[in-house]
């Protein structure tokens, strides 16, 4: 017996770590690594959903075919100033990533990731078809704009207002701490509840906003099914769905500024905005970061809103990645071309996930 | 010894008889909560055909009918899922145009020769029915309906613009004339002349279909897309002609339209079968709004009559035939019940498949039923397509793009015409 216990006792403590491991390496491989190996092998197949199910012999190996189908098409010619929106914003941020390097403003890691974010959306959308020709797949780049314009209204938009209420509601009255609770309260709810409420509201017939509208005189805007509104709704409800965890976020990153701080500020007359501006600011870059990135990641992935509110409409305005795909996989049981969309969108989040991994490193200037 | 094996089997056979086949349902309809089992009584599609399940439910012998979730907006999504997974209900409705996307890969169990069986008459049914469920001279499922697009109409602003003669609406017989009508509602009684989802589900599809379809030709035709034509710029033209004058507002949704129609705001709303009992039960409710109800065709504005029509369909998955042949058994019973129930389910307002139920007195006598006769001659499809789904998808979407955004009608249809074509050629 007792040279068993010491048996026992003999294991390394890399043999101990791997031992523990070993339930969580498990599930990973099953749920998380093997399906996802799984997708991309999908993707370089013609992959009919319903047909394989009846007949696993249904499908065919294609190659790259799926992803020439997707993203590619006939003569397709590169120019600089073919989206000159795009091209214009991808020169101005690599303008922009260089001064603040020279200026000492943005560490190296950050003016490069910055300098190749800008590059890419330069180079990107320069590609187009030229005469004669035509994208295999007229929607997909369009979606992934409609994605991305998504993104890019939704994360400042939740960040902004987060940090502010979080600002806002810091302290300890009892008023605070229930307005908190309420404000945190929207992100329990799931999508279908959140987007219910939100088409109630947004309603030209019964909504609030209309009838706030018609109060000032105003007539109602049929926000779900006018083009420069559509976006505009499905951002709204996202921002009020998703604000909980940022804000809570950034609560804990003020509480953890030292008070010093704000009463040697205070001394130099910095309250209220000022003191916000220059001192809770500042000590929330990490936050900031941490919040922007997690929110650029879980934004990409927007499905339900546009889904249950829009359809992805109207003319294919909100019509986003996800919703892509799904349709892709389950109204028309094209899974492997389903699976190369979604591993082009993996590749966008693997992207924001390894700058959110650099940025994190990054020592403090 | 005696004793023991004499109660084991007794206990055996108890066991037998006290566990029921359970057999699971899948559907769309919507939910309705307390529908009971008296199948004479319910209101709507979604309780009509709760309540039939129910007292399937309650009066088959041995056999437990379970309801899965019924939502509609993506219920051909999750079955395609759920045949995937191997896992689809025992029993689910679907419409006559998903049977070549399902059949076409053996997904569906072959009844042909069960249901005698089961007691389903199939000499009963109509001969536009039996084709419905028919596919390689297979019979792949029982019918339950047809149902089309009617015009619902508002007696009382029909009248303040005079068009209404001996009792029944005037209809437009042409679109110019359509027009004229609508200036005179809207004179009259300063409310829109017609109201339709044109902004959600694919009702304004299935209008501009019945437009295309009256001057004779379609959207495709085999392998080829024929969406860029005069036909459908005619019929897209006739349509937002009633846009631009303000004579019809096409931002409504399903259930906005439909409460523009109730409260009086539209003379006329474009909207299917399934609602006629629903319309009913509203009017005659002593408040503002919709008093006097009448149905009538959807009027030929062209050439040759014509309205959106389908049928919905109950199937059984092959691999139940396949793999659990009790099951199945169980599974056509509650198709013979439904089946029995066509009756009840026509008081929704959609059309029987059985001539004995059409020929019935109890038949003819549901409300508003001589108002559209006309409709079953003119029920038209588009062609049976895997696509089916995705097809009317791209046309809702360029459609709505001309109405809603102001997308010209020569870039949408050339789009619908691209996409249509890819989705034939995949």
């Amino acid at each position: 017996m007792p040279r068993h216990q010491g048996a026992r006792l003999a294991l390394s403590q890399r043999q101990a770590a791997i031992i523990l491991l070993l339930p969580f390496l498990a599930v990973y491989a099953v749920f998380l690594v093997y399906p996802f190996f799984k997708g991309v092998w999908i993707s370089l197949h013609d992959w009919n959903l319903m047909a394989v199910a009846f007949n696993p012999d249904a499908k065919s190996y294609v190659g790259l075919r799926n992803y020439e189908r997707v993203m590619w098409g006939q003569n397709i010619t590169w120019a600089a100033w073919a989206s000159p929106g795009f091209q214009i914003i991808g020169v101005l941020g690599m303008l922009a990533s260089a001064f603040l390097y020279r200026t000492g403003r943005a560490g190296k890691v950050t003016a490069l990731a910055m300098g190749i974010a800008a590059l890419l959306l330069f180079v990107l959308p320069g590609f187009h078809p030229g005469e004669g020709g035509r994208w295999f797949d007229r929607r997909f780049w369009p979606t992934v704009g409609n994605t991305i314009l998504f993104v890019g209204l939704a994360v400042p938009g939740v960040t902004i207002t987060a940090m502010l209420l979080a600002a806002a509601l810091d302290g300890e009255t009892r008023a605070k701490a229930v307005l908190r609770t309420l404000f945190f309260l929207s992100q329990v709810l799931s999508v279908t509840v959140v987007t219910l409420i939100w088409q109630i509201m947004f309603s030209p017939r019964q909504g609030l906003i209309a009838n706030l509208t018609e109060l000032f005189g105003g007539s109602p805007i049929v926000w779900l099914t006018a083009e420069g509104f559509a976006m505009a709704a499905i951002v709204i409800a996202t921002i009020w769905w998703s604000l909980g965890i940022a804000m809570i976020l950034f609560l804990a990153g003020i509480q953890d500024i030292s008070k010093d701080l704000y009463e040697a500020g205070a001394l130099d007359n910095a309250t209220g905005a000022k003191a916000f501006w220059y001192i809770t600011l500042p000590n929330l870059k990490r936050t900031i970061t941490l919040v922007v990135v997690l929110q650029i990641i879980l934004h990409f992935q927007v499905f339900g809103q546009s889904h249950l509110m829009t359809g992805g409409g109207p003319n294919d305005t909100t019509q986003v990645l996800v919703r892509y795909i799904y349709q892709t996989a389950f109204r028309d049981s094209e899974l492997g071309r389903a699976s190369a969309m979604a591993v082009f969108l993996f590749v966008i989040m693997g992207g924001f996930s390894i700058l959110q991994f650099v940025l994190g490193r990054e020592k403090d200037e | 010894m005696k004793h023991i094996v004499f109660g084991a089997t007794a206990l055996t056979i108890l066991a037998t008889s006290a566990v029921a086949q359970q057999v699971t349902l899948g559907r769309f309809f919507g939910d309705c909560e307390g529908a009971g089992t008296d199948t004479s009584v319910s209101v709507g599609e979604a309780c009509i055909i709760q309540s039939i399940i129910n007292a399937a439910d309650a009066e088959l012998e041995g056999i437990s009918v379970n309801t899965l979730p019924t939502d509609w907006g993506n219920y051909y999504d999750q079955i395609v899922a759920a045949y995937a997974g191997g896992t689809p209900p025992n029993v689910h409705v679907m419409h006559r145009h998903r049977v070549p996307e399902f059949a076409s890969i053996g997904a569906l169990a072959d009844l042909t020769d069960d249901l005698a069986g089961a007691g389903i008459d199939t000499s009963d049914w109509e001969p536009a029915a039996l084709e419905a469920v028919t596919y390689n001279d297979r019979i792949l499922g029982v019918p339950m309906d047809f149902h089309a697009n009617l015009w619902h109409v508002n007696m009382d602003l029909m009248e303040a613009a005079g068009l209404v003669e001996d009792g029944a609406p005037v209809l437009p017989s042409s679109p110019e004339e359509m027009m004229d009508h609508a200036r005179a509602v809207q004179e009259a009684t300063g409310q829109d002349y017609l109201a339709a989802d044109f902004a959600q589900f694919p009702i304004g599809v299935r209008v501009a279909l019945a437009l295309i379809w009256q001057q004779g030709a379609n959207i495709f035709d085999g392998d080829t897309a024929t969406i860029d034509t005069p036909e459908a710029r005619n019929a897209i033209a006739a349509l937002t002609q009633l846009f631009d004058a303000g004579f019809a507002n096409p931002q409504l949704n399903y259930a906005d339209s439909q409460q523009a129609f109730l409260n009086g705001e539209a003379a006329v709303l474009v909207n299917g079968t399934w609602v006629v009992d629903f319309y009913a039960a509203e009017a005659a409710k002593d408040d503002e709004g919709l008093n006097r109800y009448l149905v009538a065709d959807f009027p030929t504005l062209f050439d040759e009559g014509a309205t959106w029509a389908d049928s919905h369909i109950w199937a059984i998955p092959s691999p139940l035939k396949a793999n659990d042949p009790e099951r199945y058994d169980a599974a056509l019973q509650v198709l013979a019940f439904i089946n029995d129930h066509n009756i009840d389910w026509a008081r929704t307002g959609h059309m029987a498949v059985r001539r004995s139920v059409l020929e019935s007195a109890d038949y003819a006598a549901l409300p508003h039923r001589a108002e559209y006769t006309g409709t079953a001659d003119i029920a038209r499809d588009t062609p049976p397509s895997r696509r089916y789904g995705a097809i009317q998808d791209v046309l809702n979407r360029e459609l709505q793009a001309i109405w809603l955004t102001g997308k010209s009608v020569d870039a949408a249809l050339a789009d619908a015409q691209v996409d249509v074509q890819d989705l034939l050629d995949r």
